[in-house]
């Protein structure tokens, strides 16, 4: 069952030199309870992607998706007052470079406090109940400790009373997964979570997510532009190029049949040791660079530098999906 | 803490020496134009001397009636203190919450309305309106009184400097009466001078305002599904609203530097008219006078605001200890 | 639309370019900038075309109102002073000095100050150090305090006059100056600059000054605005221009006497002063939007 289904959604948006169309007509699909990997390049427009699921855009931004769906809520039509019921409580998000979306001037402990379910009048009181009854009630104090310990933090009276320059951003990082599941939503959103960490801590997080995939059920959307790093936790995986998305589907389709050229180029990029590389021989890579968002191409935007490119490609190419496995190409090959 | 206060008080002493270098070649030049006494030593013992001088609170006597120029500067000066602060509070309390909205709303009409009144704050020439608010009368009758410090029937004795706390301690012979008038007296050149102070704090906190909602802990706040108005008061407020005091305090000597300016055209008894009234009679040795009163008051008021940010900003605090 | 192009030809504007293109859009900085032209034209060439002699006196026609109210005359729009001198030329006059003067201090204290604020920036050690220091001394010196110091030093004179303010006008721009390039000099774009190798005038030329252009623009018009309105000020309390001179605070404070008699003759002035830093100020304003939106 789909948790997010996103058709064909494009975003224009407004410069000096008109408009410039950054996302187009890209789709995702994502299943309930899985780790879906949203894989490009930086620049190719994930985290605007991330930014329009959450509804977060600038006013110079237009919009548009023949379908977005979070279960049964259309994203698309959602009032102000009820996207805030949505955000932090269905979906929470995990930024990268964690310490500067922490507010600088208050301790950890008010920022995770803030975002804890609000006490209702009845918790209010039975907590009264409970100070003068002394049973021992889950408190908030513990509540906390909880979601710190849950997030691989064990010193969490030292990190509750510091200042968010005062971490690392490791720490800093766990303290956001600590916010984002405060709530158990149905879908996290990690954008670039790891992002100018320590290899250490970059397996730590992946792992932190993982398990909190396994263990709570939690859907996660991964942002990423390591395709080695991120396509081992997924299990399915979606590709951007400069805006539009070229090929998704399960991590076994993506792995051993894909069909389009880009995908295969990312493949092909990955250093294993199956393959026999000659001894100081060229890592491959497309040749050409990512072209800059106002001289974009038409129709297919990898056009340019895709190796089977020919005169139909100026056109936008129409989804294909074979058994969930989608791509946008007019000459998909599958390389053996 | 104890090093930076080490620190920034020897820088204070540095500073304060260059200023009475400079004082002292003022006194030099203008004790020359008025053929006092030259004395034939070399500069540096002269120098040595006055300095000496200075740390015993001897600024010299004026040239015209003989008076201590320290404790006459004082006086003048405390009122020239009380007419910006005023203003301060003033322009503090309406120029703040019009920033935080344009800043908030910013690139609407709202922002763009606020703005426009900024400017046309900052461009009125203050002299100008000091002269248009005393034509005032003329126009709407004796509302507000535009001449003097206090109507001369009230006699208060100098305790503080501060007339509105002198004022209030005379309330057994004049009730309140006369501070209600001193009151009265300062209403208009507080406004006036509010003018550009009102211009200046609003540029300040909707630039702050607008650093901080566009930074990333805003996003964040928003991802988490919080409402504008708990944004806002939770998160924006405070951390945009303390960088506005190092920048006010910055514009302190342009703000006396008006201050001055509005005391001469509405006759009030500050500093500003005390030394401009001093040179037109020829007393020339009321300007480092001026120079030690007035820049040694910025000086000490600037590293008070440096300490007071490093006491309430955490963010300031950290900065302090990780550059060592 | 650039998406419906078949072949690409649009070229990445220069940054200047782009900024200009902006700026373009933005009506009304554009009225400004055309304003200020006309302006400078107008004040340079006042002797040409104004009516009137600003000192021509005329007896026959004293304290005249403007010609819309009862009582005045169309040979004098702006009415005539207790001299009979006609307004309206010795406003133009006014701007000659008042205008003049203050783009000429923006001039040389914005070239002395970014050059003595980057030399600050850019050093490190004992000459910046003494730099510092001095500057918070001159910076603790309010401007009217010591364009007074100046002045009794040298007299009271025009030339004087914008001599004092310039050297009381140049610690805060230098300050404002090293403040925006201290600022930049933090970001890791400079280092990379460094690394190469690049000496400091390059590394200002090439890595700082592009960078710095909005705070800029802000700093330059204060410095216009403190400009103008000091010069006025210290004309208006008669250590400026001197009498047969006319300039803008000069005129408002001959006419103080007058001030219930004819108020317009301190009205104008004013409203002159202030049209002329509106108008900059909104120009400032377009470039500074024009710019920001230019960098996003």
């Amino acid at each position: 069952m789909a948790l997010l289904d996103i058709r064909n959604l494009s975003i224009d948006i407004d410069t000096a030199q008109g408009k410039i169309r950054v996302i187009d007509k890209a789709s995702l699909n994502i299943v309930d309870g899985s780790i879906h990997g949203l894989i490009g390049e930086s620049g190719s427009g994930k985290t605007l992607i991330a930014k329009a699921i959450l509804g977060l855009h600038n006013s110079n931004w237009t919009v548009t998706a023949d379908r977005m769906f979070l279960g049964k809520t259309d994203l698309a039509k959602l009032t102000h007052k009820e996207r805030r019921q949505i955000l932090g409580k269905e979906i929470s998000v995990i930024f990268q470079e964690p310490s500067s979306y922490l507010d600088p001037s208050q301790k950890i402990r008010v920022q995770i406090e803030s975002v804890l379910p609000k006490k209702t009048w009845q918790q209010r009181f039975r907590l009264i109940l409970t100070k003068i009854k002394k049973v021992n009630v889950q408190s908030r104090r513990l509540q906390i400790k909880e979601l710190l310990h849950k997030v691989g933090i064990q010193n969490d009276v030292a990190v509750l009373n510091c200042f968010p320059h005062q971490l690392s951003e490791g720490v800093c990082q766990k303290v956001m997964i600590a916010m984002a599941i405060a709530n158990n939503p149905r879908l996290i959103i990690a954008d670039e979570p790891t992002t100018a960490m320590e290899a250490v801590t970059q397996s730590q997080i992946f792992r932190l997510l993982y398990k909190l995939n396994q263990l709570n059920n939690t859907t996660l959307l991964i942002l990423s532009n390591n395709f080695a790093n991120t396509s081992n936790i997924s299990d399915y995986m979606t590709l951007v190029y400069c805006g539009q998305t070229v090929e998704s589907g399960s991590y076994k389709q993506i792995m051993g049949s894909a069909m389009h050229p880009y995908t295969q180029s990312m493949l092909k990029t990955l250093i294993n040791n199956v393959q026999f590389n000659e001894h100081k021989a060229q890592l491959y890579t497309l040749p050409g660079n990512i072209p800059s968002s106002n001289q974009l191409p038409i129709g297919c935007r990898l056009g340019p530098r895709c190796p089977r490119a020919q005169k139909i490609c100026v056109e936008n190419p129409t989804l294909t999906t074979k058994k969930g496995h989608s791509f946008r190409c007019h000459y998909p090959t599958k390389v053996s | 803490m104890l090093s930076f206060l080490l620190r920034r008080l020897n820088l204070l002493l540095i500073t304060a020496l260059i200023l009475t270098i400079i004082a002292f070649a003022v006194d030099r030049i203008v004790s020359v134009n008025a053929d006092a006494v030259v004395s034939h030593n070399g500069y540096i013992s002269q120098y040595f001397s006055y300095l000496w001088n200075i740390l015993n609170g001897n600024l010299g006597h004026s040239s015209v009636d003989n008076q201590a120029l320290l404790d006459r500067g004082l006086i003048f000066f405390a009122s020239t203190l009380e007419l910006c602060f005023t203003a301060l509070i003033f322009s503090s309390i309406i120029a703040i919450p019009l920033g935080l909205l344009a800043g908030l709303f910013r690139n609407t009409r709202l922002d763009y309305g606020i703005m426009t009144i900024a400017i046309i704050g900052l461009a009125l020439p203050v002299f100008w309106v000091g002269v248009m608010a005393v034509l005032l009368p003329s126009v709407w009758g004796q509302v507000l009184p535009v001449d003097g410090n206090l109507s001369l029937i009230y006699e208060v004795p100098v305790v503080t400097g501060f007339l509105l706390i002198d004022t209030l301690m005379v309330t057994e012979q004049y009730e309140l009466f006369a501070f209600i008038d001193r009151v009265a007296h300062l209403i208009l050149p507080a406004l006036v001078l509010s003018f550009f102070l009102i211009t200046e704090i609003v540029r300040l906190t909707r630039h702050s305002m607008t650093m901080v909602m566009r930074s990333n802990y805003i996003q964040a706040a928003y991802a988490k599904g919080f409402s504008r108005t708990k944004i806002v008061f939770a998160h924006a407020l405070k951390n945009a609203l303390p960088p506005i005091i190092p920048q006010l305090r910055l514009q302190l000597s342009t703000i006396i530097s008006f201050a001055m300016t509005i005391e001469i055209v509405f006759n009030l008894n500050g500093i500003g008219k005390w030394l401009f009234i001093s040179l037109k009679t020829g007393d020339y040795l009321v300007l480092p006078a001026g120079i030690l009163i007035i820049s040694g008051f910025i000086l000490s008021f600037s590293i008070f605001i440096e300490i007071l940010m490093v006491i309430i900003s955490p963010l300031r605090r950290g900065s302090l200890y990780a550059d060592k | 639309m650039l998406i419906n192009n078949g072949f690409n030809e649009d070229k990445i504007q220069s940054p200047l370019g782009y900024i200009w293109s902006i700026f373009k859009t933005k009506t009304i900085a554009v009225v400004a900038m055309w304003l200020i032209i006309v302006l400078i034209i107008v004040s340079l060439f006042a002797p040409w075309f104004v009516p009137h002699s600003p000192l021509a006196q005329n007896p026959e026609s004293m304290l005249l109102p403007p010609y819309w109210v009862e009582g005045g005359d169309i040979n004098h729009i702006l009415g005539t002073d207790d001299l009979g001198r006609d307004s309206l030329s010795r406003l133009f006059h006014g701007l000659q000095l008042t205008l003049g003067g203050a783009l000429l201090i923006t001039l040389l204290v914005g070239i002395i100050g970014m050059l003595i604020g980057a030399a600050a920036a850019l050093t490190k050690g004992v000459k910046a150090s003494v730099l510092h220091h001095l500057l918070d001394a001159l910076l603790a010196i309010p401007t009217l305090l010591s364009a007074l110091i100046l002045i009794t030093i040298f007299g009271p004179s025009y030339t004087n006059c914008l001599i004092a303010i310039s050297l009381s006008l140049l610690p805060q721009f230098i300050r404002s100056s090293f403040l925006a390039i201290e600022q930049e000099l933090s970001k890791q774009y400079i280092v990379a600059i460094q690394l190469d190798g690049a000496t400091k005038t390059r590394l200002f030329r090439y890595g700082i000054l592009p960078n710095i252009l909005e705070p800029t623009i802000t700093i330059i018009n204060r410095l216009f605005t403190m400009a103008i309105i000091e010069i006025a000020t210290l004309g208006f309390l008669g250590f400026g221009a001197q009498l047969p001179q006319t300039e803008l605070g000069s005129i408002i404070a001959s006419s103080m006497e007058l001030i219930y008699l004819s108020p317009w003759l301190v009205t104008f002035p004013g409203i002159a002063i202030f049209t002329v830093i509106i108008i900059v100020n909104v120009l400032s304003e377009g470039l500074r939007h024009a710019v920001l939106e230019g960098e996003e």
